[in-house]
């Protein structure tokens, strides 16, 4: 039973298509996307149902995780809020805002708020020095960048964001 | 030669092949320049850094293309600004290596600092420790103190699992991938890999069972420091404490080369014990390399269920005794035997142990019968590969043949020399009844059905394979699945004759191999044993029976039954087996780790073994017994030494004329240098000091050799008729090997215990409908005791059934049968 063949079987096909069939081990990166979409990291099982589409070990996909700093492992909320804290940032204070803002949502870095729908982590370099402190947001599929940032700045947009998926949950239901 | 270059290390000129790489260029004037990502049997990578040298080249003119030259005539050279890594950069023309200066020294040091980072340097506890280039670098060339903050050294996991077999100290790992890519690129077994990055990289498995790969053991022979150890030797002993003993590994045909290391020890009651088992190099036979079982499964020889004295049957019972008494009693009842005696042995004996219970049986003038499913001894014997054959050697204009084997379960290392050959630009054919792993590097896969195995030969004999029938040289390993004895005789015989027609006999790289199940079949077959057809009328019209090796009884019940008919029975062996307990008369005989002998491998290469630990108490070895059992009868044979009897094996049998111990243990140096503690470290498997072996003759060399019994015509197009079989409702019974199976000398080594096949049926999902097993658990096979559980795999054959052999299914040898479902047992009550 392939989990990630069944949930997505267009999305692979449109996948493997891409590559030659002899070499359709290349497409064990795209694949891992997919099999992040929906829960904002890769599962365990999705090793294995990647490895058997692309005929190669568990293991030649789960190096990819680990070598990617892209691909997650762990489960973590519906949003990644990544600060960058190198030294060009930090000298614009970044390392401080970084603080600041865990401290007032109660959390530590690489934690995740307890409604599961932020987690806030610091990363290396996002080629935005200059308009630091900056954070770069991944969720729903997409890359977001938040420039010049206030801690005020960024609770206001976590709070639109709470009311959208708040709206979207009402809708649904 | 026009394709070699010139130039010079540390002040030494040396002349090598063009593509050599300085650090291998350096190795063969005895400079060692330190490595760890490097090793002399993996492509090279450069990641750690150790191997930096300064390198100049000569200056050249550009007008002229001609070297410019210094005032005093000699090439000017320009040094590179930096240092270069020995281990990537292929040697030049002129070039000036130095691996010994200021600089060097100091990039050495800094590259140890780097290592050493988080490295935890415990050496007192560490695996590796005596033997881990690692340490003797640091201690030749890494600095006193680190810059780097103590308190930021990385924690990580000590005693991480990779498998119940091998295990991980994250701490100790410097990433050189030595591991991985041996996994990856020599075995084809990607199932440890790396995860994370830089200071966080981990060595990571996702197979299941963990680090699933039959060649696991030996990353931790080229790791270079102590990150992967075996769950056998771990914290087990002290390498310095240790004393190396060579051996040669019983398991299978190929005839691995060992060395087994030992130690006196409190913890075991002071006695001598065996500490691990560890490749020894033999470029000619396993390398560098041994497969796992080799390295894990020889706790047999330790077993506390070893047989300790003899035991006599009594009043129905069989009771110890003294080895005067069971000598006595074993003559008395052969000798009423008179001439009906047949000698039944098994391909694990050595060969003096069967040359002289063929002389017994010669003596007696019984029969001297090999216990196996597999005929052909006798044209290996006549076909077989010659001396100057090496299958490392194969590669483009050659050939190699592999039918009715599955080389990765039965011969491992053969599997990995011949994907070698392959990948080298050999012809591999693989022709098979099923899909098996060597087919990944088969230039050609001929399937059939199992019965029209002839068939393929003959197709190519009419050339069906042009690059197979006109390459220079032509290799054919031919083994048993999915025939009976009959049936491997005449395979063999065609194997043979396609060999003979197309001249490829006689000459190195050229003959027939024989894909044995046991260590010595070859070795019981040029002793002069012999095989019948069928075994259980031989047992059962036996007056006397003396089986040695051999366990018959827990093989097949009609075997049992067999020689439960027959009258006098005679067992010599290391366990009370189903065969032992049938006996009359049973002794203890001495493992092949507790004397010395010679055994003679697949490529029929004699190589010594040594003892490695003292016998067991009252057990003798086996060569010892049948003559003294043989003087009871008035006979003398020799049983003096093993070496005593290896001359008149040598005097008696013709193409081992000239052999003697001294000659087998003959060495010559060999490419790699491994196991010698050298900073260019290729490993823990143990430099080659006590014998590489010989290999024999082919009786085709002789002179005025006769052509046998091969084939004139067209062959027969098959053995037996597996559609008829099938209409009638019957499946073609058929064993396959597993590497791990639950034989006598596998199953004491209670580490495999979890990776032992297990005893079931297994069918295609369309056959086992036909014959009326759909959603059935369990069967019962026609014929056997017990309900087996069935398992259905779409890779198989049709019309077939599949179980493992030695793992407790009670059949030798393919045969049609019938099979029934069995009901689900209600319990009453």
């Amino acid at each position: 039973m392939n989990e990630l063949l069944q949930t997505y079987p267009e999305e692979v096909k449109q996948i493997l298509a891409k590559y030659p069939a002899e070499y359709k081990r290349s497409a064990v990166m795209p694949l891992l996307y997919l099999a992040q979409r929906k829960e904002g990291y890769v599962p365990r099982q999705a090793l294995e149902d990647i490895a058997e589409i692309l005929e190669i070990t568990p293991t030649e996909v789960a190096s990819i995780v680990g070598f990617y700093t892209l691909y997650y492992d762990q489960p973590a909320g519906r949003y990644r809020i990544q600060v960058c804290t190198d030294l060009p940032c930090a000298l614009r204070g970044a390392d401080r805002f970084l603080e600041e803002l865990c401290q007032r949502l109660g959390i530590r870095e690489g934690e995740t708020t307890p409604d599961g729908l932020f987690t806030v982590e610091a990363v290396k370099c996002l080629a935005a020095c200059h308009r630091a402190p900056v954070f770069q947001v991944q969720g729903d599929g997409e890359i977001e960048y938040h420039e010049n940032q206030t801690v005020e700045l960024t609770l206001a947009w976590m709070e639109q964001v709470r009311e959208k998926v708040r709206a979207e949950k009402e809708a649904q239901s | 030669m026009a394709n070699e270059v010139t130039l010079t290390i540390d002040g030494k000129t040396v002349r090598v092949p063009q593509g050599t790489l300085i650090v291998d260029a350096a190795k063969k004037i005895g400079i060692d320049v330190p490595v760890f990502c490097y090793h002399p049997k993996m492509e090279p990578v450069g990641m750690c850094r150790m191997c930096l040298v300064e390198v100049g080249r000569p200056v050249m003119d550009r007008a002229t293309n001609q070297p410019v030259l210094e005032a005093d005539g000699t090439p000017r050279i320009a040094f590179g600004a930096k240092l270069e890594t020995a281990c990537t950069t292929p040697v030049s023309e002129g070039m000036v290596v130095i691996t010994q200066n200021q600089k060097v020294a100091s990039a050495r040091r800094e590259v140890l600092e780097f290592l050493l980072t988080s490295h935890p340097l415990d050496c007192p506890i560490c695996d590796k420790g005596g033997e881990c280039p690692l340490q003797n670098l640091t201690m030749g060339y890494g600095p006193a103190e680190s810059r780097f903050l103590f308190e930021e050294k990385m924690h990580l996991a000590k005693h991480v699992p990779l498998g119940e077999l091998i295990y991980l100290d994250r701490e100790r790992c410097i990433q050189c991938a030595r591991c991985v890519r041996f996994q990856k690129d020599l075995v084809d077994d990607p199932v440890i890999g790396f995860y994370q990055r830089g200071r966080s990289l981990e060595i990571v498995t996702y197979s299941e069972p963990g680090f699933d790969s039959y060649f696991s053991g030996n990353t931790t022979d080229i790791c270079p420091v102590g990150a992967l150890t075996t769950a056998d030797f771990r914290f087990g002993a002290r390498p310095w404490e240790l004393k190396p003993v060579a051996s040669i590994c019983t398991h299978c045909p190929v005839g691995c080369n060992l060395t087994f290391n030992v130690r006196r020890e409190a913890a075991s009651g002071g006695k001598l014990v065996i500490k691990r088992a560890m490749p020894r190099q033999n470029e000619l036979v396993n390398e560098i390399w041994i497969c796992d079982k080799g390295r894990f499964a020889y706790h047999f020889v330790e077993s506390p269920q070893r047989l300790t004295q003899p035991l006599v049957r009594k009043n129905g019972e069989l009771v110890p005794a003294s080895w005067e008494e069971a000598l006595e009693a074993a003559a008395q009842g052969l000798k009423q035997a008179g001439e009906n005696l047949v000698v039944l042995a098994g391909g694990r004996l050595s060969n003096e142990d069967l040359f002289n219970l063929r002389k017994l049986a010669d003596a007696q003038r019984g029969k001297a019968i090999l216990y196996t499913h597999m005929g052909g001894g006798d044209l290996t014997q006549q076909v077989g590969l010659t001396p100057g054959s090496n299958l490392g050697s194969l590669g483009k204009g050659d050939a190699v043949l592999v039918i009715a084997a599955d080389l990765h379960e039965e011969a491992p290392i053969w599997w990995m020399r011949l994907k070698a050959a392959a990948e080298r630009g050999a012809v591999l054919v693989v022709a098979g009844a099923r899909p098996t792993r060597l087919e990944r590097y088969a230039a050609k896969v001929m399937r059939y059905r199992y019965g029209e195995e002839l068939n393929i030969i003959q197709s190519l004999m009419d050339g069906a394979v042009p690059e197979l029938s006109q390459a220079e040289n032509l290799v054919v390993f031919y083994g048993a699945e999915g025939l009976d004895l009959l049936g491997t005789n005449a395979l063999a015989q065609a194997c043979a004759t396609l060999l003979y027609r197309s001249g490829h006999y006689g000459r190195p790289n050229n003959g027939l191999v024989g894909v044995w199940k046991e260590g010595n079949a070859q070795g019981a077959w040029d002793m002069g044993f012999h095989t019948v057809g069928n075994y259980t009328r031989t047992l059962s019209e036996a007056a006397a029976v003396l089986i040695a090796a051999a366990d018959p009884a827990g093989d097949d019940p009609l075997l049992a039954q067999a020689l439960d008919r027959a009258g006098f029975v005679v067992v010599q062996e290391l366990f009370l087996t189903e065969t032992a307990r049938r006996a009359d008369v049973v002794f203890p005989a001495q493992s092949f780790a507790e004397r010395e002998g010679t055994f003679t491998s697949g490529e029929r290469r004699v190589q010594r073994f040594y003892p490695v630990i003292y016998p067991v108490p009252d057990c003798r070895a086996d060569f010892v017994i049948t003559a003294q059992v043989a003087r009871k009868l008035g006979h003398a044979l020799e049983m003096a030494s093993p070496a005593k009897v290896f001359l008149q094996i040598a005097s008696e049998i013709s193409h081992y004329q000239g052999l003697t111990y001294p000659r087998l243990a003959e060495v010559e140096e060999q490419w790699p240098p491994v196991g010698r503690s050298d900073l260019y470290y290729g490993g823990t498997a143990y430099d080659n000091r006590q014998g590489m072996g010989v290999a024999l003759p082919a009786l085709c060399q002789q002179q005025g050799w006769q052509l046998p019994m091969f084939w004139n015509d067209r062959l027969p197009e098959r053995t037996f008729e597996l559609a008829a079989m099938n209409q009638q409702g019957m499946v073609w019974l058929v064993p396959f090997n597993r590497l791990y199976d639950r034989g006598t000398t596998v199953k004491p080594s209670q580490l495999l215990e979890k990776r032992m096949v297990s005893a079931h049926i297994a069918l295609h999902p369309e056959t086992a409908r036909a014959v009326g097993l759909s959603g059935v658990e369990k069967v019962q096979v026609e014929g056997l005791d017990g309900p087996l559980p069935l398992v259905l795999d779409e890779t198989l054959p049709q019309g077939v059934a599949f179980y493992p052999r030695s793992a407790g299914v009670p059949a030798l040898a393919p045969r049609g049968v019938k099979l029934h479902a069995v009901k689900a047992e209600v319990q009453e009550g």
